[in-house]
């Protein structure tokens, strides 16, 4: 089975759709506040709109046509190197992977914080094309005249190539075949899901749904992790040994016996049928080792304090010692500028940011459209 | 090089006198050091010398003769012994050679002198009896002479052939990755040449329409080999020092420790030479290196100005070549088959891992493990507890056998391997093998291991084939029979001398009783072990107070732990348990996002009604969060 579902795909998939409705809708909506108005020029507005989803649309399939070529050129080049030592391979992918999926599978629950991020980034983007007005070229205006075109393909293209990195990133060691199923599904789901969510669905069910979805998702990441460090130690095991591992089967001496915590001569998942399904959700291995145990526990426990802080700061609006921190990173001069843009905006400034943004909507841009109607 | 090994082939002529003589005392002074050497035009490397000398001299005695060898081990960090493969030792177990079975080993700078008396007849060989020890060079041919044979008459000469395998390696520098833990399988070293009287391309000078009798012996530390001569065929008249009637055979399997003599009568021609063709078991080979030569090509030099052409090689693979199945053998004296056994040996090869990790071998649940005290000193100085098997170790697997008992040793194979068994002090009966030589010998491997059966088995020969080398098929089994009509500690092992190492052996201990009256064990024996510092006197642990007491014994390495122990189920419990904390600190946070924004995303939510229902709708402008 998981030679043609991949979970992780479907995961990272399902995820940056998501993000992209959020996008679309939340450019619809700046558009609906601001031009939407019975008062308003009403074919101005839905030329608008029309820019805003052939954007979207556009900037995703320009992002298939580099994902389908990546994974391509990918399989094409890589297989072979690979296939030399693949337990080497095997525990740098699953490694890659797991921090890869752990960094954005928190940020799944906080889909109101997606909402609030892309609204002031949004915000931001258009206040700075209306000041890009004064230089007065020619592709200053026309980037004007188009902007709610170019904004929703620049954004969907740049998370959509991401979501392509990031499955690159998780699926390195996986056949082509488990690919098409879990990204067809993934959108599939991150489509309904987020129209659920924009047609007011029961936000209790939602939320019930991605807490469910992100639990599964950091079980395999937790697994994954494990079998990172397991590959790894296995590859050196390996190495040493020589051809005789794999003729030894489950048996002894297909494993490392002074790393042992358990070996039971069966259920290995890269012979047994079914126990891979078992291996890619929750990490089994039949031979486990002290590396496999203890960092599958070290990342749950990881996971534990990430949260627990997150948590934290959230009810108290910052974390013990953050302050200092900050002070400190900012005095380290390449740290510097990425902290300052880091820096969390506060509400009033968001605020600032997106009354900005409006404005200019409706003065700049609006008036390059109009004039370009008239 | 190229002298030496002349000097093994040189033909041996001093035999006219040898039957008027009365036996006499011939002695050997070895004095075993390193030298080096290149046999095989590879690799020069370290090989154990003797008296300065490698290729070692070849022992030569007539039969009745007393065989002294005073062995000074002058390797400054190797101990040494000698065995003299195949002698009976009949009244003098302790001169047998295997380090701690019936001596100690001789440490470096020690002297010990073999001493005994060769009442038999024929092709042997001796070799260093420790572990990792004569596949350094320690070992060469030993020929017993005898004018009283009865093809005595029929050939003008005789030479004697080796074949061996080949390390480019010390053993010791090999041991420590061979029993290792990334060694899991046991997989035996590979050799890096295999030797035709410790070296390559001879030639041997013959006699057209001439009669040779040709003794052949394996020296090799594991491998084995076909052998055959193009154009020729031979008469089998030898096996193991054992005369058999005359057999005609065109291909011998000779595996390490056995030996064979055959009458060759050349051709009449001298148009051409023929190639002597030898061929590795590869069968027996993990792995075969790009560089590795299993064929190799000698000749019968019939004229010394024709070509020398290589050998063609008419199948693939050596398993292919059907050679002559020892079995069928009949024993020129037609001894008959032994009456049923009084005492039953039934035993099954395995390999296997054990705690470490390293690959041992077993026979049934035992890694032969050698015991503190050699075991001759643990029968000597047991007194009646001699007769309990119980002293000599858990793990030396020793059997204790009654005198003049029949005894039967059934031996079955649960690994894939063929494994090369011998028998200190005896020859045997061999009276059931399957499968049998040739097309179907690797029959059994395709399926489980298949036992013995005393109810289901092919008739026994009426007058068995004997010798004391004879080869387990892989995952089938041999029967053989002996009489225990010599007292003594007799090892029963694989000669694959890896597989010795890795415990691939057990002990008879033969009429003990007897054996304290009978030895006299000369003062020297205990001086070694006294200069090795091992105990000379005390059960398998080293205990004389209570002989029954194993306290301190060597032991072999516990067994792998099954499944899941209480470590496996503590790590599973607690990885189970941190999961369930971290998905539900996950819930938590998720469900926290709702405490925190209780409405809807408002304005999302209008603008999409909005959009679908064009309902105009008053705006509060700004929104935020």
């Amino acid at each position: 089975m998981a030679n043609v579902f991949a979970v992780q795909i479907f995961f990272i998939v399902f995820r940056e759709c998501l993000e992209a409705v959020i996008v679309v809708s939340v450019l619809l909506s700046f558009l609906a506040q601001c031009l939407g108005q019975p008062d308003q020029d009403q074919k101005i507005y839905k030329r608008l709109v029309r820019q805003v989803w052939v954007g979207s649309l556009g900037g995703v399939a320009v992002c298939l046509i580099i994902g389908g070529a990546f994974i391509g050129v990918f399989y094409g080049l890589g297989k072979d190197i690979w296939a030399q030592s693949e337990d080497l391979w095997e525990g740098i992918f699953y490694l890659i992977a797991t921090i890869i999926i752990t960094i954005m599978g928190l940020a799944l629950l906080r889909i109101n914080k997606t909402k609030e991020k892309w609204r002031v980034k949004i915000a931001k983007a258009l206040a700075e094309k209306s000041q890009s007005r004064r230089t007065g070229s020619r592709i200053g205006s026309w980037s004007r005249r188009y902007a709610m075109f170019i904004l929703p393909f620049i954004t969907t293209l740049r998370e959509g190539v991401e979501a392509v990195v990031f499955v690159g990133g998780v699926s390195l060691g996986l056949p082509a075949t488990a690919f098409p199923l879990p990204v067809v599904c993934g959108l599939v789901a991150g489509l309904t899901i987020g129209w659920l969510i924009y047609r007011g669905g029961n936000v209790m069910s939602i939320q019930l749904f991605l807490i469910a979805s992100t639990s599964v998702l950091y079980l395999i990441a937790a697994g994954m992790f494990s079998k990172s460090v397991w590959s790894l130690q296995f590859h050196m095991f390996s190495a040493k040994v020589g051809s005789d591992v794999a003729e030894e089967g489950d048996g002894p001496g297909s494993y490392d016996i002074r790393e042992s915590v358990w070996h039971v001569n069966c259920c290995n998942p890269e012979i047994d049928n079914g126990w891979d399904v078992f291996n890619a959700i929750l990490g089994w291995q039949n031979s486990a080792t002290y590396g496999s145990v203890i960092s599958y526990n070290v990342y749950w426990i990881a996971i534990i304090f990430s949260v627990v802080c997150m948590l934290y700061e959230e009810r108290t609006g910052s974390l013990p010692l953050k302050r200092e921190l900050i002070a400190f990173m900012l005095k380290v001069p390449g740290l510097r500028s990425y902290v300052k843009r880091k820096q969390a905006v506060s509400k009033e400034e968001a605020a600032e940011i997106v009354r900005q943004g409006q404005a200019h909507l409706t003065g700049g841009i609006l008036e390059a459209v109009a004039s370009d109607t008239r | 090089m190229a002298q030496p090994a002349r000097a093994v082939l040189r033909i041996v002529t001093v035999l006219l006198l040898a039957g008027w003589c009365t036996a006499k005392t011939v002695t050997y002074d070895f004095n075993v050091t390193w030298v080096t050497a290149n046999p095989d035009g590879l690799k020069e490397r370290k090989v154990v010398g003797i008296n300065g000398q490698w290729p070692l001299p070849v022992i030569e005695v007539d039969k009745g003769d007393q065989l002294i060898v005073n062995m000074h081990n002058g390797l400054p960090d190797k101990n040494a012994t000698i065995h003299f493969h195949g002698m009976y030792q009949n009244g003098t177990n302790e001169m047998d050679g295997p380090s701690m079975v019936t001596q100690c080993p001789v440490p470096p700078g020690a002297d010990f002198t073999y001493n005994f008396t060769v009442n038999q007849n024929g092709t042997y060989w001796y070799h260093c009896h420790t572990d990792y020890c004569y596949p350094d060079g320690y070992r060469q041919a030993f020929i017993v002479h005898d004018t009283e044979s009865y093809f005595y008459d029929e050939y003008e000469e005789e030479f004697t052939i080796t074949l061996s395998d080949w390390y480019h390696e010390l053993s010791e520098g090999i041991a420590p990755d061979f029993l290792s833990v990334y060694n899991p399988t046991g997989a035996e070293p590979i050799p890096n040449a295999f030797l035709f009287n410790d070296t390559l391309n001879t030639k041997i000078p013959v006699k057209p329409n001439t009669t040779y009798l040709i003794r052949l012996i394996n020296i090799s530390a594991f491998v084995a080999q076909y052998f055959y001569i193009e154009g020729h065929t031979f008469r089998i008249v030898e096996i193991d020092g054992v005369y058999t009637e005359p057999a005609e055979a065109d291909t011998l399997y000779i595996a390490v420790a056995q030996r064979y003599a055959v009458l060759l009568t050349t051709k009449n021609s001298t148009d051409q030479n023929y190639a002597i063709v030898t061929v590795a078991d590869s069968q027996l080979l993990d792995t075969i290196p790009s560089d590795l030569h299993l064929n190799n090509t000698n000749w019968l030099e019939y004229n010394a100005n024709a070509a020398f052409d290589q050998a063609v090689m008419t199948v693939n693979d050596s398993s292919s070549l059907v050679p002559f199945d020892d079995i069928t053998l009949v024993p020129y004296d037609h001894l008959p088959l032994y009456p049923d056994p009084d005492h039953q040996i039934n035993v099954t090869v395995y390999m296997g891992n054990l705690l470490n990790g390293y690959g041992y071998a077993f026979l049934d649940n035992i890694s032969y493990t050698a015991p503190k005290v050699p075991t001759l000193f643990s029968v000597l100085s047991s007194g009646d507890m001699a007769t309990n098997s119980e002293i000599y170790g858990d793990f030396t697997h020793s059997v204790v056998l009654d005198h003049n008992d029949v005894v039967e040793i059934v031996l079955n194979n649960g690994d894939t391997g063929s494994h090369p068994f011998h028998l200190h002090g005896h020859n045997f009966q061999v009276i059931n093998r399957a499968p049998s030589y040739g097309a179907t010998f690797y029959d059994y491997l395709n399926g489980d291991p298949v036992p013995y059966d005393p109810n289901n088995h092919t008739a026994f020969p009426s007058a068995p084939a004997r010798r004391d080398t004879f080869v387990l098929p892989p995952q089938g089994y041999f029967v053989i029979r002996f009489v225990a009509d010599n007292p003594g500690v007799w090892f029963f092992h694989c000669h694959i001398d890896w597989h010795l190492a890795q415990g691939l052996g057990m002990l008879m201990v033969e009429a003990p009783t007897q054996l304290q009256e009978r030895s006299r064990i000369p003062q020297q024996h205990y001086d070694v072990c006294a200069a090795a510092g091992v105990p000379s006197k005390g059960n398998a642990a080293g205990n004389f107070n209570n002989f029954l007491d194993l306290t301190g014994q060597n032991t072999q390495q516990p067994p792998l732990p099954g499944g899941f122990t209480s470590r496996g189920i503590v790590a599973l419990v607690f990885s189970v348990l941190s999961a369930f904390v971290g998905i539900a600190s996950i819930v938590v946070y998720g469900l926290s996002d709702l405490k925190f924004h209780p409405g809807k995303d408002d304005d999302v939510q209008m603008v999409v009604e909005e959009y679908h229902d064009n309902t105009p709708t008053i705006y509060d402008i700004p929104k935020s969060s």
